[in-house]
């Protein structure tokens, strides 16, 4: 019996060793000296410790930039598209304009059905139209654009759940249905919000596509793509890229490691109900 | 007095801006999309119709051929490789109670990583003279490997990756679905003498079709719009050999002589096609497989 038991244990222990096996090599190898260590001994750890690679990936490869350019395009586009898809769900649902809210969920929800891909194209076309190529309105606005639809269809499943009773009192007390939206119904909604932020966030934080084409001043640059820059500049220093590896991916591992719960909830629930 | 609740002008002003965001970056590019994939623009004035010429084009191109083949061979991969195996560790998560939260939560963490990193991370693993894949067939004496530089090697390459990428993300969509199922099922299966393995596949697998036709679709989907892994990794190449539909779209269109007219005509190829196979996918197994509803 102990035996039987082991199996899938062993089974399964041999699984996770491969999905960590890369992320421990690359913080290993970011602490080695030379490339010459890491073909030596590329499965030990280092022999001496080097932690000034980390200051040297900061300062030289600029990493500190594309991390602040990450973090607050993640964070306003992520926020502001959470914001506007709570106030359309907020109209759609609860507010009484039954023809017109039916008709914009529909046409919303199409959206998810379109591969993010197919508009690339016509979506650089615009934004060179706009006059925003080469800001960070070009990819802020696409951004917060292209997480609307399950924003959306997440907060308006949530709010339809809300009790109706909780809004005549409030408008009994002399709410108007914007100060309802405000005071009552989005801090109620707060935890599909919540939700509906990290996806969105996380979406920004990774992605690659238009923020290659998009924006071409280094200065400007977002993690994902400064580090393929980044990794084509120093193609050779393997340690340094390694240290590169280590920023980009830590803080989602640091966020992941608090709101696991929420960040797979969101994840898996945004892509069944897509 | 009026309903608070009807108040049109609260109502514009809530709806508005989600519109006008949604009307400008998804429904104007797929009409503008369908109107120069008709035109040979390549961002200057000038440009004129040209029919159906850039699907022809597309079709007539070997390379954009071999893309094809691509998306399905990722599309493949996906269902009959990963498929099971998601099934299989999803089940044996599910079996075990020690430990369960552990194994959810550590094979989900490549999911939350971004595509670009997970390449650039893969490359080095690949890496012919340093890569630690060499160094370990190095032991054995075996000779070192240009993964991604050797066309027979790059695709099965990128597809490992790609599987390593995104397994975790649906044994958790699967695992989900196991832990939903009523213990009572089992605890009668179990009283009738099935074993661990028969109830698995006799029982458990049976209920979890539903969640199993969701995930095949997800990778139809995925098979379709993949595009960042391989420009991270391969751009395409060597020689075409991982090329996708959407890298050569990105390819052609953003290159130094760029072509809108053509990458959106290709734009649009890539949609019918991701339109078309979810549809018969729905139309034949999918329908059987979520059942229930007659």
């Amino acid at each position: 019996m102990p035996l039987k038991r082991a199996v899938p244990h062993a089974v399964l222990l041999a699984y996770v060793a491969a999905v960590l096996f890369p992320f421990v090599f690359v913080v290993f190898s970011s602490l080695k000296g030379s490339n010459v260590e890491i073909a030596t001994h590329p499965f030990g750890l280092p022999k001496t410790w080097h932690f000034e690679n980390y200051a040297e990936a900061w300062v030289k490869a600029k990493i500190g930039v594309y991390f602040f350019n990450s973090v607050y395009l993640s964070f306003t586009s992520a926020l502001a598209s959470a914001l506007l898809a709570a106030a359309t769900a907020f109209a759609i649902v609860r507010m009484r304009f039954p023809r017109a809210g039916k008709w914009i969920h529909q046409t919303v929800l199409l959206g998810m059905f379109i591969p993010g891909n197919v508009l690339f194209i016509a979506q650089y076309l615009l934004v060179m139209k706009l006059g925003v190529l080469n800001t960070h309105w070009a990819l802020f606005l696409p951004y917060t654009a292209g997480a609307l639809p399950l924003g959306v269809l997440l907060l308006s499943a949530f709010m339809k759940s809300l009790p109706g009773e909780l809004e005549e009192a409030a408008i009994m007390d002399g709410l108007s249905s914007a100060g309802l939206f405000v005071k009552i119904v989005l801090p109620l909604t707060l935890p599909a919000l919540v939700t509906v932020f990290i996806v969105n966030f996380l979406g920004a934080w990774n992605e690659y596509l238009l923020a290659n084409f998009f924006i071409s001043r280094d200065a400007l640059r977002t993690l994902p793509t400064g580090m393929v820059g980044f990794r084509d500049a120093f193609q050779t220093n393997y340690a340094l890229i390694c240290t590169g590896i280590v920023f980009s991916v830590a803080p989602v591992l640091v966020l992941y490691a608090f709101l696991q719960e929420k960040i797979i909830e969101g994840l898996t629930v945004g892509s069944v109900k897509g | 007095m009026k309903h608070p609740m009807r108040n049109p002008w609260i109502y514009t002003l809530f709806i508005a801006p989600t519109l006008i965001l949604y009307g400008l970056f998804f429904l104007w590019p797929m009409v503008s999309s369908s109107y120069y994939a008709f035109t040979d623009w390549n961002g200057l004035e000038n440009y004129r119709f040209v029919g159906w010429s850039n699907f022809a084009r597309a079709f007539g191109d070997p390379d954009f051929r071999r893309a094809i083949v691509n998306n399905l061979i990722f599309i493949g991969f996906s269902v009959f490789v990963q498929i099971p195996l998601i099934v299989l560790f999803a089940l044996l998560i599910a079996s075990v109670k020690r430990f369960r939260g552990f194994y959810k939560t550590t094979v989900f963490v490549p999911s939350i990583v971004s595509t670009s990193v997970i390449g650039i991370l893969w490359g080095f693993i690949y890496e012919p003279e340093v890569g630690p894949l060499n160094r370990l067939l190095a032991l054995f004496g075996a000779g070192p490997i240009y993964w991604l530089a050797e066309p027979k090697w790059a695709l099965p390459a990128v597809l490992i990756t790609n599987a390593w990428q995104w397994m975790g993300f649906y044994i958790v969509l699967v695992l989900a679905a196991i832990l939903a199922i009523p213990r009572e099922i089992h605890e009668a299966a179990i009283v009738d003498g099935a074993s661990g393995w028969q109830r698995a596949l006799n029982i458990t697998v049976p209920l979890i079709l539903p969640v199993i036709s969701v995930v095949v679709m997800l990778s139809i989907a995925g098979g379709m719009r993949v595009v960042d892994i391989v420009l991270v990794m391969t751009k395409g190449g060597p020689v075409g050999a991982t090329e996708v539909m959407a890298s050569y779209m990105v390819n052609e269109a953003m290159g130094i002589d760029p072509n809108y007219g053509f990458g959106t005509a290709i734009a649009l190829i890539i949609f019918t096609f991701a339109l078309v196979l979810t549809s018969l996918y729905q139309m034949t197994f999918g329908r059987r497989m979520q059942g229930g509803e007659f």
